[in-house]
C-alpha cells in the first residue's frame, strides 16, 4: 500500500529512480557475467546521452510549445567540441593528418582553443548557448513562432551541416573526427573495463543532475509560466511576463543540454560527423519525446531510451529496412490516439488500476 | 475622493524616500487624437477622449466601430498611425503608452481581459492568480521566489469577491464559461491594477450571470477604473458611469447612459439596428 501510494503521488521520480538502478546495475552484472559484452555499455551510455538531450527538447517542446526541429546542431556542437578538446589532448596540441591534407601548416584558432587547458572543455556548453541565444533572440523578439519557427530551426541545422562538410581542413568534412580516446583513456578492450565503468557512472550522474535540475526548474512558478506560454502566450504578455526572454532562457538551456549530450555521446561512440548534425537525426530526437510523452521530463527519458533499445535490438538482420517504418507508423499513431505518449497512458490507466488493486486487498 | 488621499498617505507613511505629491489629474488614461490605418482603412480616425479615475467607462458601437482596436492601442498591442495614449498613475508622473512593450505597460498597472476567455486551462484556478501576481515576473524571480503569505491572502480574498474560492483547485480548462470570464476579472485584479480594460466581458453569459458580473465590476471600480467594451444595452444600463459611442472608427457622442441613449443619432446608427 505504502509503495502505491509513493508510486501515485511522485510516479515519475520513482520510475526515473528505478531507471537510473538498472543502469547503475549493468557493469556490476557485466562483471558476474550476467550480461555479455562490453558493447552493452557503449550502447546504454550513448542512451544516458540521448535521454539527455530528450529532457532538453521536452522542456522546450513538451513545456513550451516550441517545436525546434534542429537541436542536433546543438547535440553535435558539444560533440565536436569535445572531439577536439580530446584530439588536441591526444596529439598534444600537434596539427592532425586531416589538416595537413586540406593545405593547412598550422593549427587553425579555433583548434588552438582546446589545446589550453580542461576549462575549455566548458565550450562544450558555451558554443551551443551562444548559437542557441543568437538564434533565439533574433527569432523570438520578433514573434516568430509555430511552425516558422520549425522550418527555420531546420533550415539553420542544414546550413551547419553543409559548412563542416564544406570546411573539410578543419573539420574533417565527412569522415569527421574519428579514432577518439574517451576523457579517462581508452575505453576498448576488457583491460581498459575500468575506464568505460568510469566514464558511464559519470555520464549516469549528469544525467541525474539534469533530470533533477530539470524537475526542480518545471515544478517552480517558472514551469507554470512555460506551461502558460504554450496555452496562451498572448495571455501570458498580458499577464505582464516577457515572454520572448522566457522563450530564449529555455531555448538556451535546452540548447546547454543538447551540447552536453553530444560531449557524452562522442566519449562513448569515438568519433563524431556531420550525420549528427542532420535533419533527421534531429527529427528523431523529437520523436523519442513524442513517444514518450511530452511535457513530463521522465517521458523523454523513457522515450529516449524505449526507441533506442528497440533499434538496438531491431535493426540488425532482415529487419533494417523495415525500422524506420515501424518508427514512422509508431510516431503517427502516437500523435493520433496517445498524445501523452507512454506516459500519458500510464497516468489514465493508473489510477482505474491502483483503484482495482485496492479494492480487490480491502475484499482480501 | 477622501479613501484616495488617505492610502496616498498610507504610501507615503511606508515609503521614507517622500515621493512629491503631484496635483492628482482627474483623469487616467488620455487618448489623444488616435488614428490607426490598416493599409489604408482607417480603423480608428482622430479618437480623442479622456478616462476618469474610478469611472466604470463604457465603449459601445455597431461592430467594425474599432472598439477593440481602441483597446489594443491602449496596451500597445497595436501601433497607432499618429496620436498617443498617456497613462496618469496615483503616484506617479504621466507616462506615455505608445510604442511601450506590452509586458511593461502591465508592470504600470492596466490590465486587459480579452474578448474570448483566455485563462490557462491546464492550471488551476489558484496557480492562474499566482500568475497574476503583481510581482515576480522575471526569470529568476519565478525560479526562486515563492509567493508570500499576504500575496496568497489577496488571491484568496479576490477569488471569494468573484466567487471562485472554493474552487480554488480545479483545473481552469473544466470551469463553466462564466467563471472562466469571472477567472479572468479576478486574475486582473489581484494584480492590483489602476485601469482594467474587459473587452465582453458578458458575452455568452446569461441573463443572471450577466447581473452578477456587473455587481462584481461596481465591487472593483472603488478600487480601479474599469474600461468595457459590451454590446448588451442592459448591462450598459445597471453600471456605467459614462459611455462613448463609436461609430466607423469616429467617436459620436460621448455622455452618461441617459444621454446617449435619448441621442437621436445614436438610436440610429446603433440602437435602433438590433433591436438591443
Amino acid at each position: 500500500m505504502k509503495a502505491l501510494k509513493l508510486f501515485e503521488r511522485h510516479g515519475s521520480n520513482v520510475t526515473f529512480g528505478i531507471i537510473v538502478f538498472i543502469l547503475a546495475m549493468m557493469p556490476v552484472l557485466l562483471m558476474l557475467g550476467v550480461v555479455s559484452g562490453g558493447s552493452t555499455i557503449l550502447f546504454l551510455g550513448k542512451c544516458i546521452s540521448f535521454a539527455i538531450v530528450a529532457i532538453g527538447i521536452d522542456l522546450i517542446w513538451g513545456y513550451t510549445g516550441i517545436l525546434s526541429l534542429g537541436h542536433g546542431l546543438y547535440f553535435a556542437l558539444g560533440g565536436y567540441a569535445m572531439a577536439m578538446y580530446l584530439k588536441m589532448q591526444a596529439t598534444g596540441g600537434q596539427i592532425t593528418d586531416f589538416m595537413h591534407i586540406g593545405g593547412l601548416t598550422e593549427l587553425p584558432f579555433a583548434w588552438k582553443i582546446f589545446t589550453l587547458s580542461p576549462g575549455s572543455l566548458l565550450f562544450v556548453v558555451i558554443a551551443p548557448a551562444v548559437v542557441a541565444w543568437i538564434v533565439g533572440y533574433f527569432i523570438f523578439k520578433n514573434r516568430v513562432k509555430g511552425v516558422y519557427f520549425s522550418i527555420i530551426s531546420q533550415a539553420l541545422t542544414w546550413a551547419a551541416c553543409s559548412l563542416f562538410i564544406a570546411m573539410s581542413p578543419y573539420t574533417n568534412g565527412n569522415v569527421g573526427i574519428t579514432e577518439i580516446k574517451s576523457i579517462f583513456g581508452s575505453i576498448k578492450g576488457s583491460a581498459n573495463q575500468g575506464n568505460m565503468f568510469l566514464l558511464f557512472y559519470a555520464a549516469l550522474l549528469t544525467l541525474v543532475a539534469i533530470y533533477a535540475l530539470s524537475k526542480f526548474l518545471v515544478e517552480r512558478k517558472f514551469g507554470r509560466v512555460l506551461i502558460a506560454i504554450r496555452d496562451g502566450e498572448n495571455r501570458t504578455y498580458f499577464s505582464g511576463y516577457p515572454v520572448s526572454r522566457y522563450k530564449t532562457f529555455i531555448y538556451v538551456l535546452s540548447a546547454a543540454f543538447a551540447g552536453i549530450a553530444g560531449a557524452i555521446f562522442v566519449n562513448f561512440n569515438g568519433c563524431i560527423t556531420p550525420s549528427q548534425m542532420t535533419i533527421t537525426y534531429s527529427i528523431g530526437m523529437v520523436i523519442w519525446v513524442a513517444i514518450g510523452g511530452r511535457g513530463t521530463i521522465i517521458g523523454a527519458v523513457i522515450g529516449a531510451f524505449f526507441i533506442n533499445i528497440c533499434e538496438y535490438n531491431l535493426s540488425s538482420g532482415s529487419t533494417v529496412e523495415v525500422w524506420q517504418y515501424i518508427i514512422g507508423v509508431l510516431f503517427c499513431v502516437t500523435i493520433l490516439f496517445f498524445k501523452g505518449g507512454i506516459v500519458g497512458l500510464v497516468q489514465d490507466k493508473a489510477p482505474k488500476f491502483i483503484a482495482k488493486i485496492r479494492a480487490g486487498k480491502v475484499k482480501a | 475622493m477622501h479613501h484616495e488621499i488617505v492610502s496616498k498617505e498610507e504610501l507615503l507613511a511606508k515609503n521614507e524616500k517622500a515621493v512629491p505629491i503631484r496635483q492628482l489629474s482627474p483623469f487616467v488614461l488620455e487618448i489623444d487624437h488616435v488614428s490607426v490605418c490598416f493599409d489604408g482603412f482607417y480603423a480608428l480616425t482622430n479618437v480623442h477622449t479622456k478616462v476618469k479615475r474610478n469611472d466604470i467607462h463604457f465603449f459601445i458601437g455597431p461592430n467594425g466601430a474599432g472598439k477593440t482596436t481602441l483597446l489594443d492601442i491602449i496596451c500597445s498591442k497595436t501601433k497607432p498611425t499618429s496620436g498617443s495614449v498617456i497613462f496618469h498613475p496615483m503616484y506617479k508622473e504621466p507616462v506615455t503608452l505608445t510604442g511601450m512593450k506590452e509586458y511593461k505597460i502591465v508592470w504600470l498597472g492596466i490590465g486587459r481581459k480579452f474578448q474570448v476567455p483566455s485563462v490557462f486551462i491546464n492550471l488551476t484556478v489558484e496557480e492562474n492568480m499566482i500568475l497574476s501576481l503583481k510581482k515576480g515576473k522575471r526569470i529568476m524571480d519565478t525560479i526562486l521566489r515563492k509567493p508570500k503569505k499576504e500575496e496568497m491572502d489577496h488571491i484568496e480574498e479576490t477569488l471569494q469577491k468573484v466567487g471562485l474560492a472554493d474552487k480554488r483547485n480545479w483545473r481552469a480548462g473544466s470551469l463553466a464559461h462564466g467563471e472562466k470570464q469571472w477567472l479572468e476579472i479576478a486574475m486582473q485584479l489581484v494584480q492590483k491594477p489602476e485601469v482594467i480594460m474587459l473587452d465582453e466581458p458578458a458575452a455568452g453569459m446569461g441573463k443572471p450571470e450577466t447581473f452578477k458580473t456587473g455587481e462584481i465590476l461596481k465591487e472593483i471600480k472603488k478600487e480601479c477604473t474599469v474600461i468595457v467594451i459590451e454590446h448588451d444595452m442592459d448591462f450598459v444600463k445597471q453600471i456605467a458611469d459614462k459611455v462613448t459611442v463609436l461609430h466607423e472608427g469616429k467617436i459620436l457622442m460621448e455622455g452618461s447612459v441617459t444621454e446617449v441613449l435619448a441621442d437621436p443619432t445614436v438610436q440610429k446608427v446603433y440602437l435602433g439596428r438590433g433591436g438591443e
